[in-house]
């Protein structure tokens, strides 16, 4: 084997790497957050897009459609004495919890494009202000149920009944929500005892992130 | 912007495909630079042929600095940017193990593939052996070498937070240290391929 002679152009490269190198060691290092942009994030706020009805939510249920999940935002012990049916219980305060290796312990939940979120807590605030943590990260198909529990039991468990010269909309929302309020076992629409809910409960099952992608030579 | 899948630019179904055009570059690269051949693999450990680390060693800067530009103009996104968490000790051993295997046949994984496709009879006994070894450490995961896997684990780790310098200086670091081993492994050459030497 014969010694080449050095090529000129790894003088050549040598120093243009230098260069680049001394460049970047006066670059600023952007520090890139993914989350979406004040701007964008009021364009969500405002619009009501987040937002299923409490109607739409006891239909999605009675129909048993398999792509919605219900995700109950409050305390342990909230979820504990009443949920709705096939509700999981992930509290505000724990959403954001990491795991031992650092991710999101319920990013396999929350941050997935398969199944449809529906966020409820007693009102809308606690479900509101997930549903806005999770749009700050980017996470998509996450909603909120408009009103909370509260208005669940005012409008599917005790529904009201609309004056006779009400519209036909009305009654017939009316017949439905008289028909959800017994199947969701709430008493008839007579009774007024609203505690009874139906207890089942879905497994937690927590998902486990999608393992990255190795590399090697 | 970047990176293009995890952003949703592009949809997630394309990975396969993309991981497969990659991949043909990747294997064309590896034999055109003739890293099929395992004297040349070789020739690192004996000094008279550095190609391997000249390539390897481009490729790192050439990525590393344009990493770090693209981010500074806002093309890549570094905080999604996937790091294989780092497990120190199974690194090592495992690592020590590898160069074990890449002296005794002439082969690293990526290269023994591409001098399969084409048609070496000793990178067929490489790959049989790599199914095998993949084989006997899946079946025995438990009982032998869990402990190993996650011992030391360090999490999704940076060298340059580890360190805890900035980007910009570890590669400028870096690229000293590279373009001196870039001229290092020219000065070796020159030193060693004289030499007689019998493979």
């Amino acid at each position: 084997m014969n010694t080449a002679p050095i090529k000129k152009r790894y003088y050549f490269i040598s120093a243009l790497v230098i260069m680049l190198g001394f460049l970047l060691l006066f670059l600023p290092f952007r520090k890139n957050v993914n989350q979406l942009s004040p701007e964008n994030l009021l364009l969500s706020i405002t619009n009501n897009d987040r937002f299923y009805t409490t109607d739409e939510v006891a239909k999605l249920i009675i129909l048993g459609d398999p792509s919605i999940q219900l995700i109950d935002v409050r305390t342990p012990e909230e979820f504990e004495k009443y949920s709705l049916q096939g509700a999981i219980n992930i509290p505000l305060a724990n959403i954001l919890d990491e795991d031992e290796e650092g991710y999101l312990e319920w990013e396999g939940y929350l941050n997935q494009d398969i199944k449809t979120n529906i966020f409820y807590s007693n009102g809308s605030v606690y479900a509101n202000q997930t549903w806005m943590l999770l749009k700050r990260l980017n996470f998509p198909n996450n909603y909120v149920m408009k009103g909370g529990l509260n208005k669940w039991v005012e409008t599917i468990m005790r529904p009201e009944k609309p004056v006779s010269s009400a519209e036909d909309d009305l009654w017939t929302r009316y017949e439905f929500r008289k028909g959800a309020s017994i199947y969701f076992g709430g008493g008839s629409v007579l009774s007024s005892d609203n505690t009874q809910g139906n207890k089942k409960k879905a497994p937690i099952k927590k998902k486990k992130k999608k393992a990255g992608v190795d590399g090697g030579c | 912007m970047g990176p293009l899948i995890t952003q949703g630019i592009i949809s997630p179904e394309w990975n396969p495909m993309i991981a497969f055009i990659v991949g043909i570059g990747f294997g064309f690269a590896l034999e055109q630079a003739g890293f099929s051949s395992s004297r040349k693999m070789i020739g690192i450990f004996y000094g008279y042929d550095m190609i391997v680390v000249r390539v390897f060693l481009t490729a790192v800067l050439t990525s590393a600095i344009g990493l770090l530009f693209f981010n500074y103009l806002g093309w890549v996104d570094y905080d999604l940017l996937y790091v294989n968490p780092t497990f120190i000790w199974s690194a090592i051993i495992g690592g020590l193990f590898v160069g074990l295997g890449i002296i005794m046949s002439g082969f690293c994984p990526g290269t023994s593939f591409s001098a399969l496709s084409i048609g070496k009879i000793d990178a067929m006994a490489f790959v049989g052996g790599i199914a095998l070894g993949v084989f006997f450490y899946a079946e025995t995961f438990e009982l032998i070498f869990e402990k190993l896997y996650k011992a030391g684990n360090w999490g999704n780790v940076r060298i340059y937070e580890t360190l805890g310098i900035s980007p910009g200086l570890f590669i400028f670091l870096f690229i000293i240290f590279g373009i001196g081993l870039f001229w290092f492994t020219i000065y070796v050459r020159k030193k060693f391929s004289n030499r007689d030497l019998k493979y």
